[in-house]
């Protein structure tokens, strides 16, 4: 058995420390910096701080039916956005596995193209086809299916279209990666068995998929809640989700320990969103 | 190459014969100014940047975006910035001012801002005047509204705004202060007033978004910033263009500041009186319709018609109190989000 050669504790150090050194500067410090500002409170009338500790910014969130608000918004958004990707991306998943051969680079990269065009273009994109001018009320009136524009933008619905086309890779890919290992036999193995085929899916396929889904999941719900840009352009102003609500107090408020507790705030979730995909993984990997 | 680079530096130098600290070779240096994106950049490279970097040899490099986005950049560098020039909306340069952000306008460094109007250098130098008046759809407005019409049962659930805090924001905030019979120094008659005109279609992002809506009659109408908007026009024969009378529009105004302790102060000076010159102010009215802050620009009556460009037009303007409207942002964002955003 082949053995990994010792490396000497010095050359793991040197190894490690320059990525090491570059995660504090641009990570930890900026982050510990959000902590401590959060804090902190804005100055009245003036773009200075005050940095007597104060838990006033925090009040204020838990306090404001505004801002309780926008945070279950963000939450159950990014909810909804998580259920849908997962109900698209698992037959998707699934079929690129078993049917795909030539071509199923070809698709993995169309699947990964929205991850790597960045938020804005396809927004923007999203815009002229969801508008009430757009392509999609276009073909809908021009067949006579509707006399007048469907609501598609501005609302949890295009919020939702949006999310889902941004960050449906990040669905797809760990499942593709946790069917990869699911022999192809195993549905049919099933059904020969007498099961039906949702029956196959239900308790052969999917508790196999669980680690692929416990993944694409967190990752989804982690994107959505954080995601600005989307909801930002494709809200118009009427979806009101706590990555818009920080923005707005940071850059056009200026009151950045304010805009700090909605960032720690939002962080929280993060953390416990996190925390639970590990113990739902941890549970998993035991009673495999 | 080089002869033409030659004489273009030449003509520049021939057109502006007073800047500052001309003598000097700035080659190998940027001067990073942050700006609008779309026609005022162009223009800016135009008119601004190129001679300064055919005159200098320095580069110049812009930084676009929003003017909110270029004040946090500014506090966050208060003590080693990397922007030397920011232009700035009227409400925020006094406070960049304040803050110390900002150098204090002063001819001697900027020999052009003598010819700025007297009064309007306010914490930077003043670029350019325009005014907040009413975009409409034609189709639901047959004769140009005036600010009162706006309120009109029909036209309930039918205005745009743009993303608040903002100019535009403001000025209708402090129109409906009026129409209330107030001042903006009663938010609770403001916002009440302003609720009236119902939930608006949408905040929005660019001029086309609402453009074509309004062009279809989906939006009524839409406090907006007269040059975007007359320079937008002639794309949309369903959208007009008004400065209401009662009350008058009210005054907006782009400002260009020198960042303090910026690393390359004289060519931020060289710059901004670049920007304030005869030629660019000129061409910002002619492009833009942006009024110009230079009183030797001279424009026809045709050009003039479209601009506000005297101080006797200034005066004539509904002008808000900067300094209390500040003062009052995290407040009256959170009124905006919930009583006009959140009906």
């Amino acid at each position: 058995m082949k053995q990994t050669p010792d490396i000497k504790p010095i050359a793991t150090a040197l190894l490690v420390a320059p990525a090491a050194i570059l995660m504090f500067g641009v990570f930890v410090l900026p982050f510990l910096f959000l902590v401590v500002l959060s804090f902190w409170s804005q100055v009245p009338g003036s773009l200075g701080l005050d940095p007597t500790f104060t838990l006033a910014n925090y009040a204020r969130i838990i306090s404001d039916s505004y801002y309780l608000g926008g945070l279950w918004t963000t939450l159950w958004l990014s909810g909804l956005v998580t259920l849908l990707c997962l109900v698209l991306a698992l037959p998707l998943a699934r079929w690129i596995v078993l049917h795909a051969k030539r071509t199923k680079g070809l698709l993995i990269g169309l699947c990964i193209l929205p991850l790597v065009c960045g938020a804005l273009l396809p927004t923007l994109g999203l815009v002229n086809l969801l508008s009430p001018l757009g392509f999609i009320n276009g073909a809908l009136k021009s067949m006579g299916l509707i006399k007048t524009s469907l609501p598609l933008l501005g609302n949890i619905a295009g919020v939702s279209i949006g999310l889902i086309q941004a960050f449906l890779p990040l669905m797809i890919l760990p499942l593709i990666s946790t069917n990869e290992r699911i022999p192809h036999d195993y549905e049919k193995a099933a059904m020969s068995l007498g099961a039906t085929r949702l029956v196959a899916w239900r308790r052969v396929l999917l508790p196999l998929m669980l680690p692929g889904i416990v993944a694409g999941s967190l990752l989804v719900f982690c994107a959505s809640l954080t995601a600005f840009v989307t909801p930002q352009i494709l809200g118009q102003g009427k979806v009101v989700t706590f990555a818009s609500l920080a923005y707005q107090q940071a850059a056009m408020v200026l009151d950045w320990p304010f805009a700090s507790a909605l960032g720690m705030v939002m962080l929280l979730f993060l953390a416990l969103a996190g925390i639970l995909g590990a113990l739902v993984s941890r549970g998993l990997g035991r009673s495999s | 190459m080089k002869r033409i680079a030659c004489y273009a530096a030449l003509t520049a130098v021939s057109l502006f014969p007073c800047l500052p600290a001309l003598a000097q070779d700035y080659s190998g240096r940027t001067l990073v100014v942050g700006t609008w994106g779309g026609d005022i950049e162009r223009l800016l490279r135009e008119h601004v940047a190129g001679p300064l970097e055919a005159m200098t040899g320095a580069k110049v490099e812009f930084l676009l975006g929003g003017s909110g986005d270029r004040m946090s950049k500014m506090v966050a560098e208060r003590n080693n910035p990397t922007m030397d020039v920011t232009f700035q909306n009227i409400y925020e340069a006094p406070a960049a001012l304040k803050e110390g952000l900002v150098v204090a306008p002063d001819a001697a460094l900027v020999p052009t801002a003598a010819d700025v109007w007297a009064g309007m250098n306010d914490g930077c130098y003043a670029m350019s005047l325009v005014g907040l008046g009413i975009a409409y759809s034609k189709a639901l407005f047959p004769e140009a509204p005036e600010w009162a019409d706006l309120w009109k049962e029909e036209f309930k659930g039918k205005m745009a705004y743009a993303p608040y805090p903002s100019s535009e924001g403001d000025g209708m905030l402090a129109v409906a202060a009026r129409i209330a019979g107030v001042s903006e120094r009663d938010p609770d008659a403001t916002f009440a007033k302003l609720a009236e005109l119902g939930a608006p279609v949408l905040s929005y992002s660019s001029l086309d978004e609402v453009f074509t809506l309004m062009d279809a009659g989906e939006i009524a109408a839409a406090p907006m910033i007269s040059g975007y908007v007359l320079s937008n026009l002639e794309n949309y024969e369903g959208i007009g263009f008004v400065f209401p009378k009662s009350p008058g529009p009210v005054l907006v105004r782009d400002m260009v500041c020198q960042v303090a302790n910026s690393p390359e102060p004289e060519l931020a000076q060289m710059f901004i009186d670049l920007a304030l010159s005869v030629e660019t102010q000129t061409a910002y009215a002619k492009e833009l319709n942006f009024g110009p802050t230079n009183s030797k620009v001279e424009l026809t009556e045709a050009e003039a018609d479209r601009v506000i460009n005297t101080p006797e037009e200034v005066t004539s303007l509904l002008q808000l109190d900067w300094p209390y409207v500040i003062e009052q942002r995290s407040d009256w964002t959170d009124r905006w989000n919930k009583q006009i955003l959140g009906q």
